[in-house]
């Protein structure tokens, strides 16, 4: 749990606490979002039954770009690019269909795309943004404590914003405590909702 | 003659003469399952033989090993089918105490999880009571476990074992009405049971069974079946054709006092029922043949000496 500067687990009940700290952090780590939390704060109370977190993001890694992935050589009437990393592979192809046609795209081999009579120039190619990595992981993030949520607890409040996020879930239909409580937890690290 | 519950495993070469041994000393073969060169038997047989077998078996690598669990059906409930409670520690589970020789059924509730919503319905109900003891896996929250309980063991009739997060004693003071056994600090968690702590906390839980089982066996033995499920299998196995064409993995599924035969009700019931055991005694006069909730299989029950003054 290096990773993370703040990671608390409060709850009513010690050892049922305890548990929740290990899913917790089970599952963050599977969906590799240690990483990406700054401070966590995890409030359960069973008894309401009220679950509660709130956290801090750090800020997201900026857009992946062509040159990130593959390194681009410029040749007589075309454009060879050597590909490095195969996860973009696909939303970059995607890309260069729109944008030049399929005519001049061509993939002779899994790690080679060779761009054909294009007016663009090799740094142009280069600083072409094909992913924004940010958007996945809000969808983990989601998914990540829909999971770590009781099961049961099917009501739910969730607030994703770029720097801060707060989820609310209880069985019953929420309150003001809830959002009483968020203003808590997120004083408790020392920030404001 | 006392039949014991054994597990022999060995290599494929000659094991035929091992299910021939099995078969002439009296016992039964409740399981049969080649994993590449490697077999495994699990079977009934007789308490005095078994070092018969395992002298014969030894110069074919076979190992024979006592498996309390042989011949029963276990219900393991799971809470629901999410992501929250599978593959752990419910198929954990599951498949633990299949790897010892029990059948499990993973039994999930459409409305299990939560506190005030949680319940059970009549089919889930009749389903667990089909099978020889239920584990319950619950959360880790003693206010959830205390609060749903009772609803849950609501018409439950077989043996129940319970696992959740708090300790066992919590679990023995909070949970109305009492169950047979208690497992604690096993709740909820999300990752795959491979600790030596974890693997001695299913260890645990297959004792709790044995030890809530072999209890129930002694009851039984107080008044016995008039006829051994196992033995049963066999003759249902040879005269009823149809189940050799069946393709679930244990087309009849010996429990402690009956047989799930997987054949579908309507047709074969009455079959069922005119098969004669021996001396002119049929199934019918021994054992209720009654409609399963799991699909449309046949549960048989066997009717205890009491009952039928016959035992053969």
């Amino acid at each position: 749990m290096q990773a993370i500067e703040y990671f608390e687990v409060e709850c009513t009940e010690k050892l049922g606490g305890e548990y929740y700290r290990q899913i917790t952090n089970d599952v963050l780590l599977d969906h590799n979002l240690l990483r990406v939390i700054h401070k966590l704060h995890v409030y359960i109370d069973p008894r309401i039954p009220i679950f509660v977190a709130v956290g801090i993001l750090k800020k997201v890694t900026t857009l992946v770009r062509v040159s990130d992935i593959a390194n681009v050589n410029p040749q007589e009437g075309k454009m060879t690019l050597a590909i490095s990393d195969e996860t973009y592979l696909a939303p970059m192809l995607k890309i260069f269909w729109d944008r030049f046609g399929k005519d001049h795209v061509d993939q002779p081999d899994r790690f080679t795309v060779i761009l054909t009579g294009i007016t663009a120039s090799s740094r142009e190619i280069e600083e072409m943004a094909i992913a924004d990595p940010s958007e996945a992981l809000y969808k983990d993030l989601v998914y990540a404590f829909r999971c770590i949520c009781p099961e049961g607890f099917r009501v739910r409040s969730e607030n994703y914003g770029a720097e801060k996020f707060s989820f609310i879930a209880s069985e019953d239909t929420l309150t003001d405590t809830g959002l009483s409580l968020v203003k808590e937890k997120f004083a408790l690290m020392g920030e404001t909702p | 003659m006392i039949l014991v519950p054994i597990t022999y495993k060995g290599g494929i070469y000659r094991h035929n003469e091992i299910i021939d041994l099995i078969e002439d000393l009296g016992g039964y073969i409740v399981q049969k399952h080649m994993i590449a060169q490697e077999v495994v038997l699990q079977c009934f047989v007789p308490k005095d033989d078994v070092e018969l077998i395992r002298s014969i078996g030894k110069p074919l690598a076979g190992e024979v090993i006592d498996s309390p669990l042989v011949g029963t059906e276990i219900a393991v409930v799971s809470m629901s089918l999410e992501i929250h409670h599978l593959p752990h520690p419910s198929c954990d589970i599951a498949e633990y105490v299949r790897r010892i020789g029990a059948k499990s059924n993973m039994v999930s509730l459409a409305r299990g999880p939560g506190k005030r919503i949680a319940g059970i319905n009549d089919e889930e109900r009749d389903v667990i009571n089909e099978h020889d003891i239920a584990v319950y896996l619950l959360g880790n929250f003693e206010t959830c476990i205390e609060h749903k309980m009772p609803l849950l063991l609501r018409g439950v009739e077989v043996p129940v074992v319970l696992c959740g997060g708090p300790e066992k004693e919590t679990l023995k003071r909070i949970v109305e009405p009492a169950v047979d056994g208690y497992v604690g600090n096993v709740g909820r968690f999300m990752h795959r049971t491979k600790e030596s702590e974890e693997l001695t906390k299913l260890d645990e839980i297959v004792a709790e069974i044995t030890r809530v089982l072999e209890k129930r066996r002694e009851e039984l033995a107080k008044d016995p079946l008039s006829v051994s499920p196992a033995r049963l299998m066999v003759i249902i196995r040879e005269q009823v054709p149809a189940i050799l064409a069946v393709t679930s993995p244990t087309p009849l599924t010996v429990q402690m006092s009956g047989l799930r035969v997987k054949l579908p009700y309507d047709t074969y019931a009455d079959v069922l029922r005119r098969v004669e055991i021996e001396d002119g005694i049929k199934i019918g006069d021994v054992a209720e043949i009654e409609p399963s909730r799991m699909r449309d299989y046949i549960i048989l029950r066997v009717k205890p000496f009491s009952e039928t003054n016959t035992v053969i």
